[in-house]
């Protein structure tokens, strides 16, 4: 430490004030205008302190856990029964549903459809928050290092809760559907009505859009349609909560501020040319790389 | 509860004594940050950075200069994603009004320091919420910061108690 004198040391911090200040302005500025840069700085900064904050983040989560954990002892006898009967009834949809995927898997040969691109799963930790009310974005202890990409689908098991806009080697950050910059496009499920799912920051993202005269009613589920090609078509989104103002409203399945551990899915839609199927017979599937060369082939 | 009386004279501190102030502004910073499980706590996560920054400003101005303050406020701003600057402006604004009414609140009752620390923030919220739409070009719901001003400021005696045993426990007291 400097061993200044009291005075030259409050001269000192007389400069330094207003400079920082001023420093700091500028900065806001800049990180509006230069996005490219912002992000290089925040995603170093992001690599660097993503360790630290995950091992500060156990000790809570921790606590979290055991609270929980007392909560359902208390309700063990009652759970039980609830999940056994829960359980008999999941058994009847089971059977539905391998009746239908088997089914689903027969008819999709009949069809010679391409088969969807595999989809590899990775998950994360959330270590950070946005700690307030003007971005609704999280940190999540994984990066390129791990395979992480930008605009790759963030999900947990009750559906979507954003995509990864910033990577690092190690860290990334994911926008949630809630943020003012989230845009999604979605289906309404049943009438297949396309809208955009866009943020203002407050819990419930709204639909924009849509529509004109199209009956929408509470209730119903909103899921990813798949266009654009960043999400695959049928994520689980949310269901609409309420229509004040004529602007439907969409209550997530995921409840974005708790989430404590994040699911990063890659579709394999970035890459986005699906592969070589050699059984597609010609001329039936256009923009299929294989099939066109082939059916030009044999056009020759 | 009983005020922190400040040191008539600055008596000198060892030096880990004196890196308090920056480590505990630090580990605010780092608390008001983590992810929480409770419902919408994100959107009004306490601003326990502010709370630290008050207090030192008070107590032991010196040992949390201007630089540091914006070098927290700087990383704050980088982790949580929101526009660089931001959150360091803020507390350097708040360190200087708390600065130059020092003389006001120390030695003074805990619930005078607390009434000081309850317009600060008020102000530090309303001035973020104006930044932030001017920023977004939009009127973002107040609700939101409100909720998040009544929060901060009803944690704030907790985290004073902390960070005045802190203070006594390994700080000379002059």
């Amino acid at each position: 430490m400097n061993r200044l004198s009291p005075l030259r040391r409050t001269n000192l911090q007389r400069v330094t004030f207003p400079l920082l200040v001023l420093l700091s302005v500028i900065m806001i500025i800049l990180g509006k205008a230069d996005q490219v840069m912002l992000e290089s700085l925040r995603t170093a900064v992001a690599d660097a302190a993503a360790p630290v904050l995950e091992i500060l983040s156990r000790p809570l989560s921790a606590f979290a856990d055991l609270a929980t954990r007392a909560r359902r002892l208390v309700s063990v006898y009652q759970d039980n029964d609830r999940l056994a009967e829960e359980n008999e009834r999941l058994m009847g949809w089971q059977q539905a549903a391998l009746k239908l995927a088997f089914e689903n898997s027969q008819l999709r040969e009949l069809l010679k459809l391409t088969p969807e691109p595999t989809v590899s799963y990775l998950t994360a930790r959330v270590v950070a928050n946005s700690g307030g009310a003007y971005v609704r974005s999280v940190m999540v202890y994984a990066g390129s290092e791990n395979g992480v990409a930008r605009g790759q689908a963030a999900i947990t098991g009750d559906g979507l809760v954003g995509r990864v806009s910033e990577v690092g080697s190690r860290a990334a950050r994911v926008l949630l559907v809630t943020d003012l910059n989230s845009r999604v496009p979605v289906v309404v499920e049943g009438s297949q009505q396309r809208a955009l799912l866009a943020g203002d920051n407050s819990e419930r993202p709204y639909l924009r859009y849509l529509d004109t005269g199209t009956a929408i009613r509470i209730g119903d589920r909103i899921v990813t349609s798949g266009q654009g090609g960043v999400f695959p078509p049928g994520l689980p989104v949310g269901v609409v909560a309420s229509l004040e103002g004529g602007t439907p409203r969409v209550e997530p399945y995921v409840e974005l501020s708790r989430v404590g551990y994040i699911r990063i899915v890659d579709y394999g839609l970035a890459d986005a040319l699906p592969k070589p199927v050699p059984l597609v017979p010609r001329g039936s599937r256009r923009g299929e790389r294989s099939g066109d060369g082939q059916g030009q082939q044999s056009r020759r | 509860m009983k005020a922190v009386t400040a040191p008539t004279r600055q008596r000198a501190d060892n030096a880990p004594a004196r890196l308090l102030p920056i480590v505990t502004t630090l580990m605010a910073m780092i608390i008001s940050i983590q992810p929480a499980p409770i419902p919408g706590y994100a959107a009004v996560a306490p601003a326990f950075t502010l709370m630290a920054v008050y207090h030192w400003t008070i107590y032991r101005p010196k040992l949390l200069p201007p630089l540091s303050v914006f070098l927290i406020g700087v990383t704050q701003d980088l982790l949580t994603g929101t526009s660089p600057g931001i959150n360091a402006l803020v507390m350097l604004l708040a360190r200087a009004i708390v600065l130059r009414l020092r003389r006001h609140f120390v030695n003074r009752s805990f619930p005078f320091v607390w009434t000081g620390f309850t317009m600060l923030s008020g102000g530090a919220m309303l001035f973020l919420w104006a930044i932030y739409s001017l920023l977004d070009r939009a009127f973002i719901d107040i609700r939101g910061t409100i909720f998040r001003a009544v929060l901060t400021i009803s944690l704030f005696p907790a985290a004073s108690f902390l960070l005045g045993r802190t203070q006594r426990s390994l700080m000379s007291t002059g």
